[in-house]
């Protein structure tokens, strides 16, 4: 692993392990993510699972991070944390220079209106609810009128090239479509970080692609992309891979070497 | 989450699911309809009464001095023994009132208990059993009597004792079918009158008719039955603000003419079609106090339906509650979803009720002769009860669907 200097939207080593090891100082706000032993365990029925045992991680802006690791490393967890919908039992999270993690449920469904936008496998869209609707949906809990919510959702249907569709509901559309919506939601209230969690698990490889390509666009963009799947040639999109093991990061690195040693 | 947003949601899951809403609002509907319905056809029925009943028996604008209380319904014994012990009430009473109430429209008298049943006949045609009244004049001004034909008896006909007779609606037209019955020579029991007037139809009360009787000069009467034990002073005034004050100078008149000292009971009675409209409403008020115990039952079990219902829709919608939770919803923003949801419902139970209701009371006045009166109240009384409802019955499924944990909801299928 080398420094590199020259690509803005990636981290350096050192960079990381100095923001990382400065326990309790305020990140500078260029680093979008910075967690220090972040844990959390769970109680199976008198059975203490730890699921985390101290994750060190920091992501600049423009990052484009991709997290794999087998099922059981914890990358849900994580991705829980990261995503403010849970809280750990010990270590820091700051996401955007601010210390989430011993915020109160109310003030992390505001972090997550404001800061997270979140794309699901299953797509996680409202039946009922047509294609411009669902992108409103983040807009409508942050208080924002009904004029500039249709303006806005219709801006971000655009980004994803999904405007001819905005009067159709996920069953009129195909997943990859469907995909498309969620990212526009995702995208619709101009979030820190774009959360995916395994975005293509339930796509053909064709449309797995095209969402892909949407991806690299907003990171190319400058939009803060951290992805979570199990599919290495997914992950090999992204431009930095963290590999979870056992509730601990085993390692984090540049694209170029992770998929050398994978021989891609 | 703004309140517009809040409702918009709410409808579009009712409209969503229409039937289900239907059905979940029936016990709602159903309650809010019996209230407004039984309500408007009682309030009916208390116009009826105050409008025809009262207005037969003592005309409006009027009160009456009595010997003998109006009473529906049976006198108890004690009562009975007091009325019987009460002097009779007579000519020199009479001018007592007419010189307390100087300012009245007209006084009249009107021979009292026992009023004589008679037959009466013309030709070779006979009608039976009419009531036969000796009046004065005034007495037809009180009783806004209008004529079908002819006019009303009049003071020359006091004063000479002339054999003339006014004849309710009914019994004239019994007797002279098609035939004109003014100038026709009538036989009640044995004496001959001469038809001078036919009084419009009053109207039936509660299958009582008010037009089978027959109204001849006071003085005739009392020549051709004898005194009676009693007569009725009747009082109309110009307008229903001065009767209160008339009835008081009359009780005043009266207790001076029956020598009352200070502190003694009236030996006599004032009726006003108010007072007649009172005891309807006491007859009234009892199933007015009924009815709330019925209608509870069915808005508590309404709700319990409505409460299910919400459980049942909270665990269907596990992940959408999951999905509003991950893109920024509070929890209070679920509650206050959910809450809306079942209020609206429950409004939309009791709008649905009161146009049943409404429907029903209108039906019941088409094929019956009471008229239904929708009032405001019951219309206020049955959507606040629906929101209230809907509160109660909706918090608890709200605080469920708020408790949720976004990450299992998410998980749900």
């Amino acid at each position: 692993m080398s420094p590199h200097t020259d690509d803005v939207a990636l981290s350096t080593t050192a960079e990381r392990a100095a923001v990382v090891q400065a326990a309790g100082a305020q990140p500078d706000k260029d680093w979008v993510i910075v967690t220090r032993g972040l844990k959390r365990e769970y109680d199976m029925g008198g059975e203490i699972v730890r699921a985390l045992r101290g994750v060190d991680l920091a992501i600049r802006r423009n990052e484009y991070v991709a997290i794999m690791g087998p099922s059981g490393s914890g990358k849900s967890t994580f991705m829980n944390l990261i995503g403010c919908l849970d809280t750990p039992n010990a270590g820091e999270y700051w996401l955007s220079g601010e210390l989430v993690s011993q915020k109160n449920d109310d003030e992390l469904a505001r972090v997550r209106n404001k800061e997270i936008g979140f794309v699901f496998q299953t797509f996680n869209l409202l039946p009922r609810a047509s294609a411009l609707h669902n992108v409103e949906l983040p807009l409508v809990y942050a208080g924002i009128g009904s004029a500039e919510r249709k303006e806005r959702a219709m801006e971000a249907l655009t980004k994803v090239q999904l405007d001819n569709r905005a009067t159709h509901r996920p069953n009129e559309l195909s997943g990859g479509q469907r995909q498309r919506v969620a990212i526009a939601r995702a995208l619709v209230n101009r979030p820190s970080i774009l959360l995916a969690d395994e975005p293509t698990g339930n796509l053909d490889s064709t449309t797995s692609e095209e969402i892909m390509k949407v991806f690299e666009n907003l990171a190319e963009t400058g939009q803060t992309v951290i992805m979570v799947t199990h599919e290495p040639d997914i992950a090999a999109h992204a431009r930095r891979v963290v590999v979870l093991r056992d509730g601990l990061i085993a390692s984090d690195e540049r694209k170029e070497n992770f998929t050398s040693k994978l021989g891609l | 989450m703004r309140i517009t947003d809040l409702l918009s949601v709410a409808f579009g899951e009712i409209r969503a699911n229409k039937l289900r809403s239907f059905f979940t609002l029936l016990g709602i509907i159903v309650s809010v309809a019996f209230l407004v319905a039984v309500v408007a056809i009682i309030q009916g029925m208390n116009a009826y009464v105050k409008e025809n009943l009262a207005g037969a028996i003592v005309g409006t604008n009027a009160f009456q001095v009595r010997r003998s209380p109006i009473q529906i319904g049976l006198y108890d014994d004690e009562e009975m023994k007091r009325v019987a012990r009460r002097p009779r009430i007579n000519a020199t009473d009479a001018a007592a009132v007419r010189l307390a109430i100087p300012d009245a429209q007209a006084i009249g008298l009107t021979t009292g208990f026992p009023t004589p049943r008679s037959d009466i006949a013309w030709r070779n045609r006979e009608v039976g059993d009419i009531l036969v009244f000796g009046v004065t004049p005034p007495y037809q001004e009180v009783q806004d009597y209008r004529f079908d034909a002819g006019g009303p008896l009049t003071e020359t006909d006091l004063e000479q004792r002339r054999s003339v007779v006014v004849l309710g609606h009914e019994v004239a037209e019994k007797l002279f079918e098609s035939v004109s019955p003014i100038g026709q020579d009538v036989r009640l029991g044995s004496e001959h009158f001469e038809v001078i007037g036919v009084v419009a139809a009053k109207g039936q009360v509660l299958g009582q008719s008010f037009d089978s009787f027959a109204l001849i000069p006071f003085s005739r009467y009392e020549m051709l039955y004898g005194r009676r034990l009693t007569t009725t002073i009747s009082v109309k005034m110009r307008d229903a603000k001065d009767v209160d004050n008339a009835m008081l100078r009359a009780e005043e008149a009266m207790r001076v003419a029956h020598h009352l000292r200070p502190g003694q009971e009236n030996n006599f009675s004032l009726e006003t079609a108010a007072a007649l409209v009172n005891f309807w409403k006491q007859l009234t008020a009892v199933l007015f106090s009924v009815i709330p115990a019925v209608v509870a039952i069915g808005i508590v079990v309404g709700g319990i339906v409505i409460m299910n219902i919400m459980l049942m829709s909270v665990s269907e919608r596990t992940r959408e509650i999951g999905i509003r939770k991950a893109v920024g919803a509070r929890s209070r923003d679920i509650e206050r979803q959910f809450l809306a949801e079942s209020v609206a419902l429950a409004i939309l139970g009791g709008l649905l009720g009161v146009v049943g209701g409404w429907a029903f009371a209108e039906l019941v006045a088409s094929v019956s002769p009471l008229p239904a009166r929708i009032t405001g109240w019951s219309v206020i009384l049955a959507v606040t009860l629906g929101a209230t409802v809907g509160v109660v019955f909706g918090v608890y499924p709200a605080r469920r669907a708020a408790r949720l944990d976004p990450i299992t909801a998410l998980r749900a299928e």
